[in-house]
């Protein structure tokens, strides 16, 4: 027995051939019928719809549609969402008037929202946009809310022996000491902004990686299906990875501690 | 810029759920100009509390501190802390920690680097300006705090067991640096320790704080020559005259 030391990127790669190999063998066997396409069937589906129009449009348009509606209610939903949080956070006062109101929302699935967004606002882009914003608003409250309240009280205690006001300790410490949980929320906001728009796309869309489901689903084609599926994972993954690059762009001092 | 500090009956009862809880009971203390005073006292009591109170982080429940005649309401920078837990901001590097003091009161930013180069070399940090608190050692966070505290210039320093979190070799050296600096930068000190040997080392005067309630137990004048060193017959002699006295563990 040669015992060798494999990197954690064998192990890997490993694990996504083995689900592969897995699923291929599945599929050979004939264990489910049609309704299960090989892996091989779903690359060959990917490539036919990066070379040929879904719906009138390209693969990248659709991709567009769809990071677009996020890109624009997440931006809104961290322009509200989180300075509300922090100040719910800061201000006793302002707390005390959002908070029974909010925690009445909180619960509610950004889902839940959908009827209520079409008899608002039609079928356009609008209530597609109000829906992830649900999804992202929550997030950013919640996050810069908590991480305001666990400001450290000593460093505030801190600044007062200096003697700065309310606003210094707000901007000094308040600020930078909640940036963490901010982020934190920002990829919770920017996840769950990218599965509301799914939903929201799956009714009654004419664009975006939902209508191509829905699509694959109308034409019985579960091929396209799984390649919608698999995009939504990979763009889902990559946004995490650039809000985790941005955040340590903007925390350096988080370095050490993660590293 | 050193002043003369007076407690005049001090009191501090904390409500509770459990009902009312007191801490200091009745506590009234001079500290004269330059004067380094060591309120020392056993786990428990309420010298923190008393600390906190001067430095106008708590108010008392009943009595006055004055700073100079001025009577204290509330925290100010003529008071300069330094904190047990270090309180840096972990994300500001040494060099903005230490400006803290002057940025908060407008100073501009060439003047107040200046000012925080000055104090980052007298506590001899130097060359250390651009780390953040997380790749210092204990120690190194301490000194970051007293040159921060030091570099507002505040009248009298209040400092709440710097040296409790660091180990023997460090707290002996640390202890070392605080008289070399307050022998340089005279201030009117106020020192909280539970080491009767720190307390004898550091102090011209030594305060003696009881279990709570807390009251004044008992106090001594240190007239052991400085530089003291710890095995001196004085020093030791004063050592075991305080531990008797006061049942406090050496």
């Amino acid at each position: 027995m040669i015992a060798i030391k494999r990197s954690n990127q064998f192990y890997n790669f490993v694990s996504i051939a083995g689900v592969l190999l897995l699923w291929q063998l599945v599929v050979s066997a004939g264990l489910f019928g049609k309704l299960v396409p090989s892996p091989v069937a779903v690359f060959k589906e990917f490539i036919d719809m990066l070379q040929n129009p879904i719906g009138g449009r390209s693969l990248f348009m659709h991709l567009w549609f769809s990071i677009k509606r996020v890109l624009t209610a997440f931006i809104t939903a961290v322009v509200t969402g989180v300075p509300l949080g922090l100040f719910m956070g800061w201000n006793k006062k302002v707390d005390a008037i959002v908070k029974p109101v909010f925690e009445l929302l909180k619960p509610i699935p950004p889902i839940a929202w959908i009827p209520l967004a079409i008899l608002w606002f039609g079928i356009g882009e609008t209530p597609k946009v109000f829906i992830c914003f649900v999804g992202s608003f929550v997030p950013c409250v919640v996050n810069s809310y908590t991480g305001m309240r666990y400001v450290d009280p000593l460093l505030i205690d801190m600044t007062k022996t200096f003697g700065a006001t309310r606003r210094q300790q707000f901007i000094d410490v308040g600020l930078p000491a909640s940036l963490t949980a901010v982020f934190a929320g920002l990829q919770n906001a920017l996840s769950l902004g990218w599965m509301c728009v799914l939903a929201a796309e799956l009714v009654g869309a004419r664009e975006g990686v939902g209508y191509i489901i829905t699509l694959g689903m109308d034409t019985a084609n579960p091929a396209m299906i799984i390649v919608g599926m698999l995009i939504i994972g990979a763009v889902g993954a990559a946004i995490a990875v650039i809000v985790r690059r941005i955040e340590r762009i903007v925390c350096p001092w988080k370095r050490g501690i993660t590293s | 810029m050193t002043s003369k500090i007076s407690c005049q009956n001090i009191s501090k009862t904390f409500e509770t759920k459990s009902g009312p809880f007191e801490v200091i009971r009745d506590i009234s203390l001079e500290v004269k100009e330059n004067e380094f005073v060591v309120l020392l006292g056993p786990g428990q009591c309420g010298k923190t509390t008393l600390l906190n109170i001067i430095a106008g982080l708590e108010p008392p429940t009943t009595g006055k501190i004055f700073v100079d005649e001025q009577e204290v309401k509330g925290p100010g920078p003529d008071r300069g802390v330094v904190f047990q837990k270090y309180a840096l901001l972990p994300w500001r590097t040494v060099l903005e920690n230490v400006e803290f003091g002057p940025k908060i009161r407008g100073v501009d930013k060439k003047e107040r680097r200046e000012l925080a180069r000055e104090y980052i070399k007298l506590v001899g940090l130097e060359g250390f300006e651009n780390a953040y608190p997380y790749e210092l050692s204990g120690g190194m966070k301490q000194r970051v705090g007293i040159a921060r505290a030091y570099t507002n210039n505040p009248k009298v320093m209040l400092m709440d067991e710097p040296f409790g979190a660091l180990d023997a070799q460090t707290r002996y050296f640390m202890e070392k640096e605080v008289l070399r600096i307050w022998e340089q930068m005279k201030r009117t000190v106020i020192f909280v320790t539970n080491n009767i040997e720190e307390a004898v080392y550091l102090g011209d005067r030594v305060i003696v704080l009881s279990k709570l309630p807390s009251v004044v137990k008992a106090e001594y004048v240190i007239d052991v020559p400085r530089p003291r060193e710890y095995t001196h017959p004085a020093f030791l002699e004063m050592r075991h005259l305080i531990a008797e006295q006061t049942e406090l563990a050496l």
